[in-house]
């Protein structure tokens, strides 16, 4: 069983091959916004892209996890809401500041968890799932703040707004995020277990492998992350506004994806999706300082990521995974 | 030809006569619903339904729905709402459905100023008036009323009172969604008549999507990237938050009066905006007074039933702008004064 499951790793030159495209893209965008404007490449706005992109990237990490199952979840941008507005609820009750964020994230672990157990035990379809939990977390939410902006005390906007030293907490979050997630992914048996269902989950069911619990854990993972971008994030805007992480899961989807997963699952990094991250995020910030017409933000916009897409193609990154080849081969559909 | 006779005996007569009662019974029930039915869609009383679909639910849709509800109890009209929430093809299928349910009128608030028109055609075809509020339609489809507000006055109105502080502005031009009518009016009312006005310069325009994370990343990086900015044009109050915290995040965030006060000035009139001038922390607000949408669609329906009026009748609501040295004798005219901030203060 270990040498079969270390036969499903992704090769650490195919990492290293999807890795180089992504960085390479990164700096692409970076030295062309660096040339459209003076204020680019300066210390003070690459820390504004930074913390701006923590939310995105903790998000990410859990993304990573989901992808990689060749599931997917759209929910996250409702469960941040759901999350963030549970909390804000708390802090009106007058239930203990040091305890809220805690229970914010563990209320986002188990909203993943709903989506895990429906997806894992249930065998619905992951897609159909979280858009249905889309909709009811994002109406719960709705109800709990009457769809009406929530002001937030200053003790709930600390993971947003505070410094840890001279360095803004969302990056210290989103940098522990991603080491928990990159030791999780590549050091334990989790990870390789992760990676076996999505190259093939009927082969790993009928390796003894626990599929059904994997399943339940990546998106509860997903829950997790989002309930804690949503305190970094309604931090960060001092409330919680009803349209808050709206669109946000295509964002994170978008960044996972050119970051090197596979969305037919068994391939994914998180060091790749935080580059994913990093790239949308200057193109958002470059975009306003280069001072370009709006009508053509959502045009260059797409023509960065066709290239990002294109560059990985010409490097080997869309060919199909070894497990999805042995699905074909088989003939048998993954559970 | 022998004569059909029918013996009522029995059980089986019994049943028979029941039937016949009933079937009689219900005939008559239907041609007197269908007549009251009639009679009081003409004078419209309370068999008169019609749909509202928003595109999302905010507090000022929220004080719109108000506005509706209570002109339509008093009215008799039954009112079916449905919210979009931000999806144009959510709000096409909600139409759809209103148009399905033989509505007797349509009020929407169009997400997608454009996208909206095929839904006014397919009410148009059905016979069904389509009233357009707050944000104004796109042209091709035949409205019976459009009620909105005068986003291009109301940006003017901006522009005016900014002109009026009579100092060098160095201003954030942060726009709403660009497929957004009152987006694209607020701004473009606002560049016409800050033409007129020496003080004004326009150093930065920051699209936001009417999203508050893009606004609060726009407005963090427009601060960092020009330092010389004093003012900001905020289309929204919606948008307030964001751009609060922006200004905390950067130590620009001083009160009306204090030497490092940035100018800001924003439309909507809600209980962000109007909390914020409480605060001192804006120096006004133009309200786009919003109850009055909804009657004005109402009238405009029920006048389109009896009449069939084919004219499109175009209302526009101009704001009224409340600010720091008017707000004591103003504010009780905005409707967003009236709701008390949600959560801490």
């Amino acid at each position: 069983m270990t040498s079969r499951l270390a036969s499903l790793r992704t090769g650490s030159a195919g990492a290293l091959l999807v890795r180089s495209a992504v960085l390479l893209a990164a700096v692409i965008v970076f030295v062309a916004f660096s040339l459209a404007s003076s204020k680019f490449a300066t210390g003070a706005n690459l820390r504004n892209i930074a913390v701006e992109g923590a939310g995105s990237a903790v998000m990410a990490v859990g993304m990573t996890f989901v992808i990689m199952t060749a599931g997917i979840d759209i929910s996250i941008g409702a469960m941040l809401f759901l999350s963030s507005a549970a909390a804000s609820e708390l802090f009106t009750k007058g239930v203990p500041a040091v305890w809220i964020p805690l229970l914010a994230v563990l209320f986002g672990l188990l909203l993943g968890a709903v989506n895990g157990v429906t997806v894992g035990y249930l065998s619905m379809n992951p897609l159909i799932v979280t858009l249905a939990t889309l909709n009811l977390y994002r109406g719960v939410a709705g109800h709990l703040t009457k769809f009406s902006t929530v002001y937030l005390p200053s003790q709930a906007q600390a993971l947003g707004t505070s410094h840890i030293g001279s360095i803004p907490t969302p990056i210290v979050v989103a940098t522990a995020v991603a080491l928990a997630g990159i030791f999780l992914l590549r050091a334990t048996v989790f990870g390789r277990y992760v990676q076996a269902v999505g190259s093939n989950a009927h082969a790993a069911r009928e390796l003894g492998l626990p599929v059904r619990w994997v399943l339940v854990s990546v998106y509860a993972i997903s829950g997790l992350t989002a309930g804690l971008a949503g305190l970094i994030e309604n931090g960060r805007l001092g409330a919680v506004q009803p349209t808050v992480g709206t669109g946000e899961e295509l964002t994170v989807i978008t960044a996972v994806v050119l970051g090197g997963a596979s969305l037919f699952g068994g391939r994914g990094s998180i060091v790749g999706s935080l580059l994913g991250v990093l790239i949308l995020e200057m193109v958002a910030d470059g975009l306003v300082l280069a001072h370009l017409s709006p009508y053509l933000f959502d045009i260059i916009r797409a023509s960065v990521l066709l290239a990002a897409v294109l560059l990985a193609m010409a490097q080997g990154r869309l060919q199909r995974p070894l497990g999805g080849a042995r699905r074909l081969r088989w003939g048998v559909t993954p559970g | 030809m022998r004569g059909i006779s029918i013996r009522l005996t029995g059980r089986k007569g019994i049943a028979f006569v029941l039937l016949v009662a009933a079937v009689a019974t219900a005939a008559a029930g239907v041609s007197r619903n269908a007549g009251a039915a009639r009679s009081s869609a003409a004078k419209g009383s309370a068999t008169v339904t019609i749909g509202v679909s928003f595109d999302l639910l905010n507090q000022i849709r929220k004080a719109e729905l108000a506005g509706i509800k209570q002109y339509a109890a008093t009215k008799h009209v039954k009112i079916i709402f449905s919210v979009a929430n931000n999806d144009p093809n959510q709000q096409a299928q909600q139409i759809q459905n209103f148009i399905s349910q033989k509505v007797s009128g349509i009020i929407a608030i169009a997400q997608n100023s454009d996208q909206i028109v095929s839904s006014i055609r397919a009410a148009n075809r059905a016979g069904i008036p389509f009233a357009s509020i707050d944000r104004a339609a796109g042209k091709g489809g035949k409205l019976v009323a459009q009620v909105t507000g005068n986003p291009l006055a109301d940006g003017a109105k901006v522009a005016d009172y900014m002109g009026s502080l009579h100092k060098p502005l160095n201003v954030l031009l942060m726009v709403g969604a660009l497929t957004d009518a009152n987006a694209i009016g607020r701004r473009d009312g606002f560049k016409s008549e800050a033409k007129r006005f020496s003080n004004i310069k326009i150093v930065q325009e920051l699209p936001t999507n009417w999203d508050p994370t893009t606004a609060l990343n726009g407005v963090t990086n427009a601060l960092q990237a020009h330092p010389e900015i004093n003012a900001i044009f905020d289309p929204s109050d919606y948008l307030l938050p964001a751009v609060v915290s922006s200004l905390k995040t950067a130590g620009k965030l001083a009160l009306v009066g204090s030497a490092k006060h940035m100018a800001i000035v924003t439309i909507d009139g809600d209980n962000n905006g109007c909390g914020a001038l409480r605060r001192k922390w804006i120096d006004a607000d133009v309200a786009t007074l919003v109850g009055n949408f909804g009657p004005r669609a109402i009238d405009a329906i029920l006048a389109a039933g009896v009449t069939h009026a084919p004219k499109t009748k175009v209302v526009e609501v101009p704001g009224l702008t409340l600010s720091q040295q008017n707000f004591a004798t103003t504010h009780s005219k905005v409707w967003g004064c009236a709701i008390p901030a949600n959560g801490f203060k």
